[in-house]
């Protein structure tokens, strides 16, 4: 085990020299790629921005609250697209055949499918930083010891979800082959439930961006707690921001259950 | 020793059950229906260790599939299946230790880098040793010309320098076995050569077991001594290449030129193939007629200028199994 973890950490750094190596290559592509990711979140904030001008707060949330709120989950999501987006890429690997290289290799498919290169660069990531930085300040949050320590590990638990929810989409590939409805779909819902603090859902809403696809554990349940906003509509007290990181690694495992079961079906059937 | 051994390897595929057109199409939204394609039917074979053979069948015979299983993709229906002793599907990356594999329609080299990027890369997958990365290196640089290229993006690469690299890529950490699926196809003549020579090279000087699935007979006939026959995925021929030769090469052809054009042309024991002009082309079977009493019968009825007779070949013997059907049972045991 040492050793394959040895190994692994080698394939990897070789993986990324890859990456680095080939977005190099299209210097251009990799400085519109790079103006695309300002704008794209710049607008994001500004139309959050014009939402709460008129409404100057939502169920008791300000717009410096929601700017925090959103940073949160901007760093979790732009940690997901630097490590793990290529999970993304699976279903097309699935349906051209190269997804059966990785099958006549010697390492673990999945690890091979997040190494492997998709031409992403930190830009996002660093970006994101920033912007938490700034809402951090900008909503007055309380920067202590506690602060520091936990918000490292609520921004990785924040990327496990996401990449936990790639991996569910990526895996129906093993079924449907292509999938690019569904990942649509859950793009759309996630940018859009975790933009707003979830009390203004209703109940069933909020319980199922809770307890099924938990993206209110990346940023609501967290700015809820550093906010200090007293009490959720779901009697879940204010400490289980915390929560984060164990819920995204049980929920990831879940993920990885559901993804060998998918790949046995596709070893056992083709597709 | 056995190195490769599949016994009653069987592949059933479950498919969906297409209709044509948009109609077909919107049906299908709604209902499915499905069938059962069985790939692979009760395959039998055994691979020495050291071993080059050819695995040969029409499009859609089942040798891709066959390669999947052994290879670790696919995990069969029914049958068993040991290569270097371990199952592969159940322990796939065990398995990748010991195999390489090229698919000659598909690259594993980095397109937007040189190929001593991916080489590096696979260098850490399979945890070469840096000495011997170092010493195979050189070694397949000599025989494949690669240091010519070693530096030039892949997607900058001519097929055949692309194949070369490919072909490396999959030796450098000294596999057992290699999978080689129609690793020749689109070349030039003179890749076509290099990639043969060293195949040859590969499997005579460090013992590897190739197994070969090509369309390109000229690779059998240069490259493997046993070849393994396969069509709607069952085995139809195992032996030596010389034995498929003398069991199913049974017509030769007599192309005769006469002297005056003839008004019909009738030997007895012999088929007229193809006639144009003066020349004719008659077919007749080695086992009921020697050449020798062909061109007799021939001298007796026309006047003649000139004969000469064409040995099946390869080609020519496969075609023949493919369309007719393999009749008379199954020739061929393992040799």
């Amino acid at each position: 085990m040492g050793l394959g973890l040895r190994r692994m950490a080698g394939v990897y750094r070789q993986y990324w020299r890859i990456n680095i190596l080939t977005t190099l290559e299209y210097r251009e592509n990799f400085l519109v790629w790079f103006a695309f990711t300002f704008v794209y979140h710049g607008s994001s904030i500004a139309a959050l921005w014009i939402v709460l001008s008129r409404f100057p707060s939502m169920n008791g949330w300000s717009f410096r609250d929601m700017a925090f709120l959103y940073a949160i989950w901007m760093v979790a999501h732009a940690l997901h697209n630097t490590l793990f987006s290529t999970v993304g890429e699976i279903p097309e690997h699935i349906r051209d055949g190269e997804f059966d290289r990785l099958l006549v290799r010697p390492l673990d498919t999945l690890f091979q499918a997040i190494a492997t290169p998709g031409q992403v660069f930190p830009d996002e990531l660093v970006l994101a930083i920033f912007t938490f930085v700034a809402a951090t300040i900008y909503a007055g949050v309380h920067v202590d010891a506690l602060f520091l320590t936990f918000i490292p590990p609520i921004v990785i638990g924040g990327a496990l979800i996401d990449l936990g929810i790639n991996l569910i989409i990526s895996t129906a590939a093993f079924w449907f082959v292509k999938v690019d409805a569904l990942r649509w779909i859950f793009v759309q819902l996630e940018q859009e439930f975790t933009r707003y603090p979830i009390t203004i859902y209703t109940r069933s809403v909020r319980l199922v961006l809770t307890f099924v696809f938990p993206f209110a554990f990346m940023n609501y349940f967290p700015a809820r707690y550093f906010l200090h906003k007293g009490m959720s509509g779901l009697g879940l007290p204010p400490v289980a921001g915390l929560l984060t990181p164990a819920i995204g690694v049980v929920f990831v495992a879940l993920a990885y259950v559901f993804w060998r079961f998918g790949l046995n079906r596709y070893q056992g059937v083709g597709h | 020793m056995a190195i490769i051994e599949a016994t009653d390897l069987t592949k059933v595929f479950r498919r969906i059950v297409r209709r044509p057109g948009i109609g077909g199409a919107v049906r299908a939204l709604f209902s499915r229906e499905y069938e059962d394609k069985v790939a692979v039917d009760g395959v039998n074979f055994t691979l020495a260790e050291g071993e080059l053979v050819g695995y040969l069948g029409p499009n859609g015979a089942g040798k891709s599939t066959t390669i999947k299983i052994l290879t670790g993709i696919l995990v069969p229906t029914s049958g068993s299946v040991r290569v270097a002793g371990v199952v592969p599907y159940q322990r796939r990356q065990e398995n990748a230790e010991n195999i390489g594999v090229v698919f000659g329609q598909r690259s594993q080299l980095y397109w937007d880098l040189p190929l001593r990027e991916s080489f590096e890369l696979l260098r850490a997958i399979y945890d070469v040793p840096r000495n011997r990365y170092l010493e195979n290196l050189a070694h397949f640089s000599a025989i494949l010309d690669l240091e010519r290229f070693f530096d030039t993006p892949v997607r900058q690469l001519s097929l055949g320098e692309r194949m070369r690299g490919d072909f490396a890529a999959a030796m450098l950490h000294d596999p057992k076995i290699v999978y080689l699926d129609e690793p020749t196809i689109g070349l030039d003549v003179v890749a076509k050569e290099a990639i043969r020579e060293f195949i040859t090279r590969v499997n005579r000087e460090r013992g590897t077991t190739v197994i070969l699935t090509t369309h390109d007979l000229a690779d059998v006939e240069r490259l493997t001594p046993r070849v393994i026959l396969i069509d709607e995925g069952r085995v139809i021929f195992d032996g030596a290449l010389e034995r498929l030769r003398t069991e199913y090469g049974t017509h030769r052809t007599l192309v005769v030129t006469f002297a005056e054009a003839p008004i019909e042309i009738d030997v007895p024991g012999a088929e007229l193939e193809g006639r144009e002009g003066l020349v004719a082309r008659l077919r007749f079977d080695r086992r009921l007629l020697s050449a020798e009493a062909l061109i007799r019968r021939v001298m007796e009825r026309y006047p003649i200028s000139d004969v000469s007779i064409i040995e099946p070949d390869i080609d020519t013997i496969v075609r023949r199994i493919y369309v007719e059907g393999y009749q008379h049972g199954p020739v061929g045991t393992p040799s």
